[in-house]
């Protein structure tokens, strides 16, 4: 068995998102680090790759769905999740197009989101089975 | 010309000709439609605050406008259905928006100019300027006739004048930041900050009002020496925030040191302790500020603390009362030994428990100048501090304030040389999460693991704790403190706070489940065992220990089979949005219009946005009742009270086809023809459904019926509502307000399946939250296995059902009208998970029987 820790980039440029999430996520055993600065987190995107992306759509500075096209460029593997508080249907549509393994809208519960990084993870480990 | 009057002449306009029926229905169907939309989002907004959800500050602001919009649309329906009769709702709604905007503006609203309130000035609705403990104790004061000390606030006011006057704010934040870049230590920036202030003048405006303020009550109380103790009175959020009680006091003062004091006690604003809860706690510089009390000194005999609940184990209804001789200050710091009882909550509050303690030192006064340490007399040493009496006069106490603040009591109080009983302070008391029981005797863990202590102590937080044992000692620096590690200390003071976010658990000699540390321990979720008289000596430094709260017993090493329990559920993170959803939501959710025959129900006495869509549903339901059944009678309706043996004070308005013969003596059943409106009241008038007696009701929910105005079961007609029903022969919308539960039904009955329609909606309803949450599952349960689609905000249910043949539609109408009179008294019925089974089966039973189905 692989005991190799998921590991989660979260960005938001709201700090309560990293910081409510962090720890909770840790605590279920993943490996996180956590950014409200998209600058930051592209350097640390060039310097390494994570099993899954949490990240805001719609951020002062630069767009989240820059962000997340970037990752999947360069880590098509990269399960992306977004969230965002401006939920349409239309950035919805455009960030699955673009491979986004799924969409919520902010305000969630923590439950749901790591709902939803469970499954991403179950589908990373099903594919690399395959 | 006055503003109402200009909003009069805007909106007001020449005398309108008689408007047709449908128009104005069109118009109260609007009110009703934003009365639920408000409704619904603030207890959506409310919901956010269980802990379970992450939002931002993108989210309360996209709340708050939402809600200003839909008020705003409200205030002007109900003046287009009232030809501008309540203009002045404006008024107080941009009162209400402006307050809201300034805390979005990230502003802490101080309510008023003054720097020092007399406590005669001071009720509760000033918190946010003179703090949770001035406000609590001045009310108690003022309306409870007890006996409180004697004092007066400064206000957040004065605390802004002595920053601004000194220009200290810009140095102070520099400091702070400098800390938060980690470019010094905590103690540092305290020491500099504390120093900041220590050497800033207090401003000679705030001076004098302090010291003319200390001369109105030294002259008030000629009978005894006007010595003062200055302490803090934190501001209105940090109610139940553990942090309160830790900062400094200056005890037993004389009058021209009061300005001195008010420094020092400030400064601890800054304590290292106070600075690093802050940062957990995300503290923005706007929210810190500190209110003062300053108070007549109590020359105190015995000292002590009062929880009307166990708060380790509430279920068993006992109250705790910790007490030793002397001021109460070592006693709240866990510093002395105290005698510990245990009373029963219900009257006449007998004596379950007692232990007295050997009391070997006290604190007293020392003239005017500051306390000392004495020896206890021989003969009080094993003496009990408190007399059966004094206990049962203190649980009397207790019950009374828990009644007039609804919620469980955290009380500070003395006896005088009088024998008198003075409430020092009272706070709200946190409760311990119940967590599932757990058996003590899990195995034969004795034989495998040594044990250290066992049987001893008391558990001021219930769990297990595996760590390194850290033995606090003499010169001993906390900040050494490891992260994980289980602190072991002498006494449970109140500075241990300070490592509560890497503490795994702590263990004490001394101290008790009412001290400081017993209460952060809770707020943070970390076991504490106190009271152990012997941990330092029996546990050695660094080695590994496991603690288990719960049986009283402390094993040498890890115990692996107690593991699992160590995993501590998250507590609920006090972050800054919290705090600001919070701050509007006052502004926003708490209604204080509930009895509409009140004097305060006018448009003036509307302080929140419940208060004003409160006024407006119960304005909108009379003027259509008014118009139409009191008034010139619309030609195009026909209107009358329905003649019932139920307590239904029920106007029916008929526009077409809903009524047949004669109603001027009233509305009989039989003459209903409308037919969904005679399926409901078939339902209601069930044999059994509307009379269902109550059962008897327990203690909770008798608590919670305190914050009732007027009893749910009083069926006299003007208490039971005004209830509004506008029917034709397919058509039914109706408006109850029964009790304090509001019903809406609206129905269209017809042979074509695509037009039929019903909505239903239900809400209010004054009961602990767990029984509201069980009659809204069992609702919801009921009305989904009858085909209705359901939706739940907070404690609303709306249930929908659309297209359906008119068979069924008449029995669900059939099984409405039997939850409408059935629900009345359920919330007060359901004490236990199995009665959503028992009731739903119930209704199940009803509906076969009639339907056969």
């Amino acid at each position: 068995m692989e005991n190799k820790q998921t590991s989660i980039l979260i960005l938001d440029d709201e700090p309560i998102v990293g910081k409510r999430l962090k720890p909770s996520l840790e605590k279920k055993g993943y490996e996180v680090e956590s950014f409200t600065r998209s600058k930051e987190a592209l350097e640390r995107i060039e310097e390494r790759s994570f099993d899954i992306v949490v990240t805001d759509l719609k951020m002062e500075g630069m767009d989240g769905m820059q962000f997340l096209t970037l990752v999947k460029e360069k880590y098509p593997d990269t399960e992306v999740i977004v969230i965002t508080g401006f939920a349409t249907m239309a950035t919805a549509r455009e960030s699955y197009n673009k491979g986004v393994f799924d969409f919520l809208a902010k305000p969630f519960k923590l439950g749901e989101i790591v709902e939803v990084i469970g499954r991403a993870e179950a589908k990373r480990k099903k594919s690399r089975e395959a | 010309m006055s503003v109402l009057d200009r909003i009069r002449r805007l909106f007001g306009g020449k005398k309108k000709e008689t408007v047709p029926f449908k128009i104005l229905f069109a118009e109260f169907k609007k009110s009703l439609e934003l009365n639920n939309q408000i409704l619904d989002l603030i207890a959506d907004a409310n919901d956010k605050l269980s802990g379970d959800y992450i939002f931002d500050e993108q989210y309360i602001q996209y709340i708050c406008r939402k809600l200003a919009d839909l008020v705003r649309q409200l205030i002007v329906t109900i003046n287009h259905l009232t030809e501008q009769k309540y203009a002045a709702l404006y008024i107080s709604f941009h009162k209400i928006e402006e307050e809201i905007e300034i805390l979005l503006r990230g502003r802490v609203l101080g309510q008023i100019q003054d720097y020092i309130l007399p406590y005669s000035m001071i009720s509760r609705t000033l918190t946010d300027s003179v703090g949770g403990k001035n406000a609590h104790i001045a009310e108690i004061g003022n309306l409870l006739d007890q006996q409180i000390p004697d004092g007066f606030a400064i206000t957040t006011e004065g605390f802004n004048l002595f920053l601004d006057e000194n220009d200290i704010r810009d140095e102070i934040l520099s400091i702070r930041r400098s800390w938060h870049r980690s470019e010094i230590p905590v103690d540092e920036a305290s020491r500099r900050i504390q120093r900041v202030i220590n050497e800033a003048e207090v401003p000679p405006k705030l001076q004098m009002d302090m010291l003319a303020a200390a001369e109105v009550l030294s002259r008030r109380h000629k009978d005894v020496t006007p010595c003062f103790a200055v302490r803090s009175s934190a501001l209105g959020e940090d109610e139940i925030s553990s942090f309160a009680g830790q900062y400094l006091s200056r005890l037993n003062i004389p009058l021209q040191e009061i300005p001195q004091a008010y420094k020092e006690v400030i400064a601890s604003l800054y304590s290292p302790e106070a600075m690093e809860y802050r940062l957990m706690m995300d503290f923005r510089p706007h929210e810190i500020m500190m209110a003062v009390a300053c108070q007549l000194m109590i020359p105190a005999k015995v000292s002590g603390v009062l929880y009307t609940y166990d708060p380790v184990r509430p279920e068993n209804e006992t109250m705790i009362v910790n007490s030793a001789w002397g001021l109460g200050e070592p006693i709240v710091a866990g510093e002395v030994p105290t005698d510990h009882f245990v009373l029963d909550r219900r009257p006449p509050h007998e004596v379950r428990e007692i232990q007295i303690v050997h009391k070997t030192t006290t604190m007293v006064q020392r003239g005017c100048g500051g306390t000392g340490i004495d020896g206890v007399q021989e003969n009080q040493r094993r003496e009990s501090s408190l007399t059966t009496h004094q206990l049962q006069k203190l649980a009397e106490i207790g019950m009374r304030l828990e009644k007039y603040f609804k919620r469980p009591q955290d009380i500070e109080f003395a006896i005088d040389r009088q024998e008198r009983v003075i409430v020092l302070q009272s706070r709200q008391l946190r409760l311990q999460q119940k967590r599932a029981p757990r058996a003590c005797d899990l195995s034969d863990l004795e034989e495998k693991y040594p044990i250290l202590i066992r049987g001893r102590g008391i558990a001021a937080m219930e769990g297990i704790a595996i760590g390194p044992a850290w033995v606090f000692s003499e010169g001993r620096d906390l900040n050494d403190f490891p992260m994980g590690g289980i602190l072991v200390a002498r006494h449970a003071t109140p500075q241990l706070a300070r490592v509560i976010n890497k503490a795994a658990g702590f263990i004490t000699d001394v101290g008790s489940t009412t001290g400081h540390l017993a209460t952060v321990a809770r707020e943070f979720r970390v076991p504490a065992l106190f009271k152990t008289e012997n941990a330092t000596e029996v546990i050695a430094d660094g080695e590994e220990i496991t603690i288990d709260t719960e049986c009283l017993t402390v094993y040498k090493g890890i115990v692996q089979e107690l593991r699992y329990y160590a995993i501590q559920e998250e507590p609920i993170e006090e972050m800054y949005e919290y705090r600001l959803l919070r701050r509007v939501l006052k502004k926003i959710e708490p209604l204080n219009l509930t009895d509409p025959t009140a004097e305060n129900f006018t448009p003036e006495g509307c302080r929140t946005y419940h208060d004003l869509t409160r006024f407006v549903h119960e304005k909108a339901v009379e003027t259509i009742i008014d118009l139409n059944f009191y008034h010139a009678h619309h030609r195009d309706t026909q209107a009358g009270k329905l003649l019932w043996d139920f307590p239904l004070d029920l106007i029916l308005i008929d526009v077409g086809g809903g009524i047949e013969g004669s109603h001027s003596q009233g509305v009989r059943p039989e003459q209903i023809t409308s037919v969904p409106m005679r399926a409901i009241l078939d339902g209601m008038s069930y044999p059994g459904i509307w009379d269902m007696a109550p059962a008897g009701v327990d203690f909770s929910s008798f608590m919670s019926s305190l914050t009732r105005t007027s009893s749910v079961r009083s069926t006299s007609p003007e208490d039971v509502g005004r209830n509004l029903a506008v029917v034709s022969a397919e058509y039914t919308n109706i408006n109850f307000r029964l009790g304090y539960h509001f019903t809406v039904i609206d129905a269209f009955v017809s042979d074509n399946v695509l037009d039929n329609h019903i909505y239903f909606r239900f809400s209010g309803g004054v009961t602990e939250t767990i029984r509201r949450s069980r009659r809204t599952r069992l609702l919801a349960k009921i009305l989904s296995h009858y085909d209705f689609l359901c939706e739940l905000y907070g404690d609303i249910v709306v249930a929908r059902l659309k297209r359906t043949d008119r068979e069924r539609m008449m029995t669900r109408l059939f099984l409405l009208g039997l939850l409408v009179g059935f629900t009345r008294q359920l919330d007060v019925e359901m004490v236990s998970e199995e009665t959503i089974d028992i009731f739903f089966n119930k209704i199940r039973t009803i509906m076969e029987h009639e339907h056969g189905k």
